[in-house]
């Protein structure tokens, strides 16, 4: 009996040895997930895919007859928000043709704001929380790299943290830790520079998202947009993030801390547009001009 | 039959998982109450406790694939729910003569399983810093949630527990005559 005892404990601890291991593995900085991993994701993802449409088709329908309660009042003041947009559309209009205009003349064909977007639907969801991790159905063989900016409608979500071939994982805002900063704008409505910050984390306690700001005299006041600048050379311009939610002064006192509000449902979205920016990444960009010149 | 449906079934709790926060309850996350669907577990421990005999260990080896496959598919953290799944079915494998078996002591085996593998989880997860609550906050807000939830999913599936018997009646019968 003490023998069996003895190699019961001993297949237990080698048990606690590999699983250290692997820890230890999957923490290292990884560019790419193995073979292995790329092959289970998507193999399990094809089943997902399957057991999602019907249970989105339930969800929505359940959601549907919520919202339909509210239909008579959002129609009215959807009605009349329309006669509005009819004018914003005709400036608008006006502004992107010599916006382009202008463009052309100073010889400029790519900004950091163009991208193309890539429809995916989200198929699940991480049910451990500590993860803030949802699965979507597009992966490499339709363009997905990692660190590429994910959007919805109502503004950013996260990004992609990796991707096998037919699938890929998101990590959603409030997953962000320092390592994965976004720099981004403050849209001042009183004034015609832009504020300029990072976004450095998520805080648990109050729901938002820490932002840096770069200057501490200007007076942030609550409300304001925070939109992604595109400095960070990894997403591009413009993202919709959030909104400014109260500004704090920093640990030391010599910077300000605001917090953001994200605009998008972290909580529930199932249509995401994956974003590819166009303009080329800073080390490309130097090729490029180095072989200008010569 | 065992043998394709068990795998199967598991495989179709994975995925369920991953939707599952998509139709549970969503006041209850504004609530601050965290629930971790283990029904993975909930289903293995049942596996233990009906389908496997004292020398066979079918359900530890499951445990080990499936946790794996939601380590590999959910968290990018390899290892932690493959070892505390296996760790915590291989306890309860070799409790349950202890006490004799009907659907009370099942849930009180499945109460005691999804805390041990829970609180492990958690135990890691602080380590590797993946994340930073205080325990009194994670007994309040996930342990106990988490409880309730896979308690009443136990009361959804413990009808399965005839056909386990069935089926591992059909693979004595099998392996003593071959």
């Amino acid at each position: 009996m003490s023998f069996f005892r003895r190699k019961r404990l001993f297949i237990i601890l080698v048990g606690f040895i590999i699983l250290v291991g692997l820890i230890g593995f999957s923490l290292r900085d990884r560019d790419e997930l193995s073979t292995f991993e790329q092959f289970l994701h998507d193999t399990v993802g094809w089943v997902q895919n399957t057991i999602q449409v019907p249970v989105q088709f339930t969800t929505s329908l359940i959601a549907n007859i919520e919202e339909m309660r509210n239909v008579y009042d959002e129609n009215q003041i959807l009605k009349a928000r329309l006669s509005q947009y009819k004018n914003v559309l005709y400036e608008v209009q006006e502004l992107r043709q010599e916006n382009e205009e202008l463009q052309t003349t100073l010889n400029k064909t790519e900004s950091i704001t163009d991208f193309e977007p890539i429809q995916a639907s989200v198929i699940a969801r991480s049910p451990e929380q500590w993860f803030k991790m949802v699965k979507i159905n597009k992966g490499k063989q339709h363009g997905v790299e990692p660190n590429m900016a994910v959007i919805t409608g109502d503004g950013m979500i996260g990004k992609i943290q990796s991707r096998s071939q037919f699938t890929s994982t998101v990590l959603l805002l409030n997953g962000f830790d320092r390592s994965n900063r976004i720099s981004v704008n403050i849209d001042l409505t009183d004034d015609e520079e832009d504020m300029t910050g990072f976004i450095v984390g998520y805080d648990e306690d109050e729901e938002a998202l820490l932002l840096e700001l770069n200057q501490s005299q200007t007076d942030v006041s609550e409300g304001e947009l925070v939109f992604s600048s595109g400095m960070g050379g990894v997403f591009p311009k413009g993202l919709k993030i959030g909104t400014i939610k109260e500004v704090t002064p920093g640990k030391y006192g010599l910077t300000q801390v605001a917090y953001v509000e994200p605009s998008a449902d972290l909580y529930n979205m199932n249509h995401v547009i994956v974003v590819d920016r166009s303009a080329a990444m800073p080390e490309d960009n130097g090729n490029t001009q180095a072989g200008e010149e010569e | 039959m065992a043998r394709i449906y068990l795998p199967l079934f598991l495989l179709l709790l994975l995925v369920i998982e991953g939707v599952a926060l998509d139709f549970l309850p969503q006041r209850i996350f504004s609530e601050q109450w965290i629930i971790i669907p283990h029904w993975l577990l909930v289903f293995l421990l049942m596996i233990a406790v009906f389908y496997d005999f004292e020398n066979t260990y079918f359900s530890v080896l499951y445990a080990i694939i499936f946790g794996m496959l939601i380590d590999i598919v959910y968290t990018n953290v390899l290892g932690v729910y493959m070892f505390s799944y296996a760790l915590v079915v291989y306890i309860i494998h070799g409790m349950k003569k202890l006490l004799h078996l009907n659907l009370f002591v099942v849930l009180l085996y499945t109460v005691i399983g999804i805390s041990l593998a829970d609180f492990f989880i958690f135990t890691v997860y602080l380590f590797i810093g993946a994340d930073s609550i205080s325990w009194e906050a994670y007994a309040s807000t996930r342990l106990l949630p988490t409880l309730i939830a896979n308690g009443l999913f136990l009361f959804l599936i413990y009808p399965i527990n005839r056909k386990l018997i069935q089926w591992s009646i059909e693979r004595d019968e099998k392996a003593k005559s071959s």
